[in-house]
């Protein structure tokens, strides 16, 4: 019994071995070609590996350019690994997407000295000498606030906020503050400002469940005196939209993330408004900056829409923000039109006729 | 008869200067049990008194505090028997997502549009639960053989599960919310009109307090029988009045939560009503599923012969097997049951939040764990109640709920949570100690 494992054991090394020198042989057999290596942090979520990838990939193979990747799954030492054995390949360009970003730094330093330019794909990694490609996660917060503030510009608002640990949660509370930062003020209902904020809550792992919970309670601890309702995404604003209807009220919600589920219920006039992240444009415009990078352009001109953006610590970054899809009842239309969502899904359970996106 | 009675002595001599200690010990209630109830009592008086407006024990809260504990409490009556056994389940808040997410698929997707029945069958909801209780059973079971038959530690087991069925969930739903469930479904995550209404509430509550009160009489009288001792008239009344009101009281309550406003327009209008009505909403239907379960987990606990199997097993194992109780079957229910009770779990979550989410439940491993741990169930085996491990999960709601209509923030809920349970456990740990 221990001789067949321990020979099971002994053959997987091997093969294992025997295929990293094969695919380092491979590569280095064909140094002319442009390689664009690409380092997933975690291959497994779902968005990286259907959007992501598939347009990266499109955008570089239609230049030519032979697509590399790796997997960390989800372990931050594992991607130093995956950087060295890119660069082994002989990458040109290096698009990242950080498992964390402070330890991916040595990655970036060992490729900077290659002469090999990095895009931060995705997630920031505060380095000058980067190209931070991403969504604008500030602007999301302030597209779902600005959507909000149009229908509701005075009375109570809740805001149910993501994971407390998550930087994106702060990320995007920042963007609602920069609409109704002027207007709002902390403390009970029935000051005379045109919008108070009775609750704000975080929520553990963004669950649609615990944010059902806050909001009763929040509708508790009102009395039901809430005008709108500032949820960070999707997920939250089901569970908050369920509250809701529980006690019989229809209210503007926002979220974020472009779920079927939200769209349907945009469509159904339940939920005002969620701000899309099409992943596939980011990755589209991702291959086609490395391609540029790896022909010689300086990362100034990769692509166009580049500007300087000042990161948390005080870094300037050249980067590029996606643009975001702030869909409505009025525009959800688009979502079906760029294959997001069947025509049947986002209609389901509309009154036929009663937007456009449903005739 | 006449003579059986002489037999039994009643537990306190009459007469006896009745101290409060002998008024309990003639109460015979498990003294941790009472305990509970009177932490939760204290509880819930200290955060009437802090929540502004007396919020906390208006009808509103009380009613929203048993449909955000339902689920919990459901899965922590399996988690004691999993305890008990000295064993311990990190995949419950796995399985509840799979099993959610494939009923959520089930009802949205596959009977509507694959199969092509549409939606709104009324049968739709029917064939989702069985199948949803069915898939949790069969992941229970594959528990139950991994860790009974094939001897993996149960942690290394379900801290797979964990892994795995998270990650089958996000497969299954390619990482998307599921909605558009059926309407009959969805009536088993409460709501007011997925709530039993006032008439139907009060007939279950005389129905519970009559049951209370022919368990009283029928043990009393079995104890008689075989000449054990009885507690004096006054306490088994006393037993009875206190059971009785406790339930009246929770139903009244129940129904003194009115309908929003809104919802009894629609109704009316639905009904052509000139008037808007006030309508109570009664108990919801996720709180008496979880009541149903507890009745039966009980019974199963205290009054079948696997229960006592299982007790048995986790007091002393190989005195067990010795005896000759098939240790490994009896484990394997153990986690059929978990199975089962996680699937309940699926169904009461699926149905409150309208929709099968790739997220649900992360975490809730915890959260069950530690009402079972807060209502008295031991690390050690072989001790453990059921109506403690619904306690313990209404004891850790009631925190949060407090808490977050107090307006603290997450983590500060999170710390008192983690406190009480430590202390919960520490109180009881030297309270043990002493007894010896």
């Amino acid at each position: 019994m221990g001789h067949w494992k321990r020979g099971l054991v002994g053959l997987g090394a091997a093969s294992i071995v025997a295929a990293s020198l094969m695919g380092t042989g491979a590569a280095l057999a064909q140094d002319d070609e442009m390689i664009i290596g690409v380092s997933w942090n975690n291959y497994n979520e779902e968005r990286w590996l259907n959007s992501d990838e598939p347009a990266i990939k499109a955008a570089v193979e239609a230049a030519g350019a032979t697509y590399a990747s790796t997997d960390a799954k989800s372990s931050a030492e594992q991607q130093l690994n995956d950087i060295d054995q890119l660069i082994t390949q002989g990458a040109d360009v290096l698009v990242i997407l950080a498992q964390d970003q402070d330890a991916i730094l040595p990655a970036v330093r060992q490729a900077e000295a290659e002469g090999i330019p990095v895009i931060a794909y995705d997630r920031i990694i505060q380095d000058p000498y980067v190209l931070y490609m991403t969504f604008d996660n500030v602007g999301v917060g302030r597209a779902m606030a600005e959507v909000i503030f149009g229908l509701v510009p005075e009375g109570n608002y809740a805001v149910i906020k993501g994971n407390e640990a998550d930087e994106n949660t702060r990320f995007l509370r920042g963007g609602m503050d920069e609409v109704i930062g002027d207007n709002w003020a902390p403390g009970a209902p029935g000051e005379h400002e045109p919008i108070t904020i009775v609750c704000e809550t975080y929520t553990d792992n963004w669950e649609p469940a615990k944010a059902q919970t806050n909001m009763e309670n929040c509708l508790t601890s009102v009395n039901n005196d809430v005008q709108a309702v500032l949820a960070e995404n999707d997920g939250m604003a089901g569970g908050v939209i369920a509250a809701l209807e529980a006690q019989g009220l229809s209210i503007p919600v926002s979220g974020q993330d472009g779920d079927n589920a939200a769209l349907n219920r945009v469509a159904q006039g339940r939920q005002a408004v969620s701000v899309w992240k099409d992943s596939r444009i980011l990755g589209k415009a991702a291959g086609e900056a490395a391609i540029a990078l790896a022909s010689g352009t300086p990362k100034e001109q990769a692509i166009e829409g580049i500007i300087d953006f000042v990161s948390p610590n005080g870094t300037t970054l050249t980067s590029w923000f996606a643009e975001l899809d702030v869909l409505t009842k009025d525009n959800v239309q688009n979502a079906v039109e760029r294959g997001k969502i069947t025509q049947e899904e986002l209609c389901a359970g509309v009154e036929a006729g009663s937007i456009a996106a449903c005739p | 008869m006449t003579n059986a009675v002489s037999q039994g002595t009643p537990a306190t001599a009459p007469g006896a200067r009745r101290s409060a200690a002998s008024v309990f010990r003639s109460l015979e209630v498990d003294s941790r049990l009472l305990g509970m109830v009177i932490t939760l009592i204290a509880i819930w008086i200290a955060f009437q008194i802090l929540v502004p407006n007396g919020l906390f024990l208006s009808s509103r809260n009380l009613w929203n505090l048993s449909v955000q504990t339902a689920a919990v409490a459901v899965m922590a009556t399996g988690m004691v028997l999993i305890i008990v056994s000295r064993n311990i389940d990190l995949s419950v808040g796995s399985v509840m997502a799979v099993v959610g997410m494939f009923m959520a698929l089930i009802q949205a997707r596959w009977i509507p549009t694959q199969l092509g029945f549409g939606f709104e069958q009324p049968w739709t909801w029917v064939v989702t639960v069985l199948a949803g209780l069915l898939l949790g059973a069969a992941i229970g079971g594959l528990n139950g053989l991994l860790v009974a038959f094939v001897g993996i530690p149960s942690f290394v087991v379900t801290l797979g599960g964990l892994l795995v069925w998270r990650s089958i969930t996000i497969i299954l739903s390619s990482g998307q919310t599921v909605s558009q469930l059926d309407p009959t479904f969805m009536l088993l995550g409460g709501g007011p009109r997925g709530s039993a209404g006032e008439t139907v509430s009060w007939i279950i509550g005389i129905a519970v307090c009559a049951g209370i009160v022919y368990a009283l009489y029928s043990s009393r009288r079995r104890r008689v029988r075989y000449g054990f001792p009885v507690r004096p008239l006054w306490s088994e009344v006393a037993l009875g009045v206190l059971g009785c009101a406790a339930v009246l009281w929770a139903v009244w309550v129940a129904n003194s939560f009115p309908w929003p406003t809104r919802l009894a327009e629609d109704y009316a209008a639905e009904r052509g009503l000139a008037e808007v009505p006030v309508i109570g909403t009664g108990i919801a239907y996720p709180v008496l599923l979880a009541l149903g379960v507890a009745a039966v987990m009980t019974i199963l606990a205290t009054r079948r012969r696997t229960g006592r199997y299982i007790y048995a097993i986790g007091g002393n194992p190989e005195a067990a097997e010795l005896s000759g109780i098939n240790t490994r079957r009896t484990l394997m229910w153990t986690f059929v049951i978990m199975g089962l009770l996680a699937a309940i779990g699926a169904i009461i979550s699926t149905a409150r939040t309208q929709s099968g989410t790739a997220n649900a439940g992360e975490g809730m491993e915890l959260s069950v764990i530690a009402a079972a741990v807060i209502g008295g169930t031991s690390f050690a085996g072989g001790i453990g109640t059921i109506p403690g491990a619904v306690l313990g999960a209404l004891i850790i709601q009631s925190i949060i709920t407090g808490m977050q209509l107090m307006r603290y923030d997450n983590s500060v809920v999170q710390i008192a949570v983690g406190v009480v349970l430590v202390v919960a456990v520490g109180i009881d740990t030297v309270a043990r100690k002493r007894a010896r």
